[in-house]
C-alpha cells in the first residue's frame, strides 16, 4: 500500500508542453482514474509515475520517498498496458511467473503463487499456452495476472479494457472492481471511457490539455461539473448544453425559457442532463421544439427535439412513441440540477 | 488456348532463367567429380572420381588449413560482430539521443566506400603492426566490413518489435540488460539469426582483403582458389572441388535461413 504524490510535475517534449506544472495526491488504497480525451496527457502522467518517461521538472513521491531517479524496477509498481505487453515467446505460466522470478522467489513458491493467481482470473486451464493462442480477453487477463501476482504497492492500468468487446469489458470491469476491493492496492487507472471512470473510481481526475480540470468523486463530478468541458465530457448521453442569455431571472434561448438564479448577462450556457427532463404535453413547458429523433436503448428511449440551433435530449420511457417533426415539450423534473456556465471561459456560474 | 500458350511461355522463361542461373553451379559440382581429361567436356556422362577432393587436401594445396582459416575467421567475426551489433542496433532503435540519425548514417556510409580504396591503408597499418598474414588481421578487417551492415539489418528487426513488452519487463523488475536478454533477444532471434548467417556468408566469401593481407599462414578458401591457376594452366577440376567445399556450408546455411524467415516471434505480444 502506498500514497503517491505528484509535486509540481511537468513534462515537455522539446518545445511541446505535454503536461503543464501540476500536483496531485493519490491516497493509500485509492482507485484514482485519470479521465480525458485522447492526447490530454493522462497516459504521459501515468508513464511518469511508472518511470517510463522522465519528468522535466517536479517530484514524484511514493510512500513519502522521492523516486524521480529510480528505474521502473525499483518503484514497486505493476502495470497493465493497453496493448497487453505480453512476452510472446513465453507461455502464460512463464508470463505470470516472470516478475516473481526477477525478484528471486523460490521455484516452489512461484509455482503455487502462479497457480493461485491464474485461478483468480480464470486462466488456470490455459497456463501452458502461448499468448498467440489466446483470445483478446484471455490475453488481457494474462496481463492482469502478471500485474497482481506479486501484490505491488501501486497498480497502474493504462486503458486495460479498451481492446475488449463491449460485453467482455463490462465483465472485466466488475473483476477489476472486485480485485481492488480484495487487494486494497492503490490504483491509478487511465481511460477515456467515462463509464469506466464512473463505475471504478474512488476519485476521478478529469484532464484536458495536460491539466487536471476537476478532481473529485464520480458522484460529485457528475452532479457538479467544474466547467463546460467536464459537463460535456461526463455522462452518456452527455449533458444538454444550450447557448443563450439570462434576462430578468430567466434563461432564454430558441424554444427554451427557464427561470434561473443568475443576474442578467449574455453568453451563458445552460446545462441539464437528459435524465432530469420529463416529456410533457404542456405547451407552456420550459423547453419546446419539434421531435428530431427517437433512439430506443432498451431500458429507455432517447428523445431529441430541436428548435433553431438548440438541440435538447431527454431520456423518456421505453414505450414512448411520437411522430418525427411533431411538436414536443420538455420540463425539468422536480429537484433537477440546472448548471450555468460562461460561454467564453467555460467557467461555472451557478 | 491463349491461356495455355501464356502459361507455357511463362514456364519456358522460368526454365531458361533457371538454366542460366544454375548452369555454372551445376557445372562446378560436376567438374569437381571429373578427371582432368574430362574437365572441359560438356558431356554429362563421365567416370566420376573423388580424387580431386583427396588432392586438394594434400600438399601442395593443403585446403585443410584454408578451411580452418576460413572457419575461424568467419566464426570469430560473427561471434564478435553480432553481439556488438545487436546492442548498437538496440540503442539506435530505442534511445532518442541527439545526433542519432547522423551517427547511424555515418556507420552505414562506411559501406559506400569501395574496398579497393582502403585496402592499401589496411595493408600498411598491419605491416606496421607486424600483423600481416594473421587471422587476427583478417578478423579485424572483416569486423569493419560486416558490423555496420549487421547493425543496419538487426535494427530493422528490433524496430519491428513493439516496445510494450520491454516496458512491461522493466516494470516487472528487469534491468535494461536483463530485459534485452530475456525479452528482446528471443523476440528478435529470427532476425539476429538471419543477420548472423549473412554476416558469416559475407566473411566466408571475402576475397580482396584476404588476398592482400594473407600470404601463407592465414590464406582463406576464396584466396586459395586462385592458387589453382598455375603455370600448367587452370586446374578446373581441383578448383571446382575446392569450390564445392566453399559452397556446401553456405547452402546448408541458406536452408537454415529459409526456416527462420518463415516465422516471426512477436505474434501475441500486443493486440
Amino acid at each position: 500500500m502506498a500514497e503517491v504524490q505528484l509535486v509540481d510535475i511537468e513534462k515537455k517534449y522539446g518545445n511541446f508542453l505535454a503536461v503543464p506544472k501540476q500536483s496531485l495526491t493519490i491516497h493509500d488504497g485509492e482507485f484514482l482514474v485519470l479521465l480525458g480525451p485522447s492526447g490530454c496527457g493522462k497516459t504521459t502522467t501515468m508513464r511518469m509515475i511508472a518511470g517510463l518517461e522522465d519528468i522535466t521538472s517536479g517530484d514524484i513521491m511514493i510512500k513519502g520517498e522521492r523516486i524521480n531517479d529510480k528505474p521502473p524496477k525499483d518503484r514497486d509498481i505493476a502495470m497493465v498496458f493497453q496493448n497487453y505487453g505480453l512476452y510472446p515467446h513465453m507461455t502464460v505460466r512463464q508470463n505470470i511467473e516472470y516478475p516473481l522470478k526477477l525478484r528471486g522467489m523460490a521455484k516452489a513458491a512461484r509455482k503455487d503463487r502462479v497457480h493461485e493467481t491464474a485461478k483468480k482470473v480464470e486462466l488456470d486451464e490455459l497456463l501452458d499456452r502461448r499468448p498467440s493462442e489466446l483470445s483478446g480477453g484471455q490475453r488481457q487477463r494474462v496481463a492482469l495476472a502478471r500485474a497482481i501476482v506479486r501484490t505491488p504497492s501501486i497498480f497502474l492500468m493504462d486503458e486495460p479494457l479498451s481492446n475488449l468487446d463491449a460485453k467482455l469489458r463490462v465483465t472485466m470491469r466488475a473483476e477489476l472492481k472486485h480485485l481492488h476491493h480484495e487487494l486494497g492496492v492503490t490504483t491509478v487507472y487511465v481511460t477515456h471511457d467515462q463509464m469506466e471512470a464512473m463505475t471504478l473510481a474512488s476519485r476521478v481526475a478529469v484532464m484536458r490539455e495536460g491539466r487536471i480540470v476537476q478532481l473529485d468523486t464520480p458522484k460529485k463530478i457528475y452532479a457538479e461539473p467544474a466547467d463546460l468541458f467536464v459537463a460535456g465530457f461526463i455522462g452518456s448521453p452527455s449533458m444538454n448544453l444550450i447557448d443563450g442569455a439570462v434576462k430578468d431571472g430567466v434563461f432564454r434561448a430558441d424554444g427554451v425559457e427557464l427561470p434561473v438564479d443568475l443576474a442578467d448577462r449574455d453568453g451563458v450556457v445552460l446545462g441539464i442532463r437528459p435524465e432530469e427532463l420529463d416529456i410533457t404535453q404542456d405547451k407552456g413547458a420550459a423547453i419546446s421544439g419539434n421531435l428530431y429523433a427517437l433512439e430506443l436503448t432498451g431500458e429507455s428511449t432517447l428523445v431529441t427535439l430541436r428548435n433553431g440551433p438548440s438541440s435538447v435530449c431527454a431520456r423518456g420511457h421505453a414505450d414512448f412513441e411520437a411522430e418525427i417533426n411533431s411538436p414536443c415539450h420538455l420540463a425539468p423534473k422536480a429537484g433537477a440540477r440546472i448548471h450555468l456556465f460562461d460561454r467564453a471561459t467555460g467557467e461555472r456560474l451557478g | 488456348m491463349r491461356k495455355t500458350l501464356s502459361y507455357l511461355a511463362e514456364r519456358a522463361l522460368l526454365v531458361l532463367i533457371s538454366i542460366v542461373v544454375l548452369f555454372p553451379i551445376a557445372w562446378m559440382f560436376l567438374t569437381a567429380f571429373k578427371q582432368p581429361r574430362d574437365a572441359y567436356s560438356l558431356s554429362l556422362i563421365f567416370e566420376p572420381t573423388l580424387q580431386n577432393f583427396v588432392t586438394v587436401f594434400s600438399a601442395p594445396w593443403n585446403l585443410g588449413s584454408m578451411v580452418m582459416n576460413s572457419v575461424i575467421v568467419a566464426t570469430v567475426t560473427v561471434a564478435i560482430a553480432v553481439p556488438c551489433a545487436t546492442l548498437a542496433a538496440y540503442s539506435f532503435s530505442r534511445f532518442r539521443v541527439k545526433g542519432r540519425k547522423f551517427l547511424f548514417f555515418l556507420i552505414l556510409s562506411t559501406q559506400f566506400i569501395p574496398a579497393v580504396v582502403i585496402v592499401l591503408p589496411f595493408f600498411l597499418m598491419f605491416r606496421q603492426l607486424d600483423m600481416l598474414d594473421t587471422r587476427v588481421a583478417l578478423i579485424i578487417v572483416n569486423l569493419a566490413i560486416v558490423t555496420p551492415f549487421v547493425i543496419w539489418m538487426i535494427k530493422g528487426f528490433i524496430d519491428a518489435i513493439p516496445t510494450d513488452s520491454e516496458e512491461a519487463a522493466m516494470i516487472d523488475g528487469a534491468s535494461r540488460l536483463r530485459m534485452i536478454k530475456d525479452i528482446v533477444l528471443p523476440m528478435a532471434a529470427p532476425g539476429i539469426m538471419t543477420s548472423s548467417i549473412f554476416c558469416f556468408i559475407l566473411t566466408w566469401n571475402e576475397f580482396l582483403f584476404a588476398l592482400i593481407l594473407s600470404r601463407r599462414d592465414a590464406v582463406t578458401l576464396p584466396v586459395g582458389l586462385v592458387s589453382f591457376r598455375t603455370e600448367r594452366g587452370d586446374l578446373w577440376e581441383l578448383m571446382s572441388a575446392a569450390g564445392v567445399m566453399i559452397t556446401v556450408p553456405i547452402f546448408i546455411m541458406a536452408l537454415f535461413i529459409q526456416k527462420h524467415f518463415t516465422r516471426g516471434m512477436t505474434a501475441g505480444a500486443v493486440k
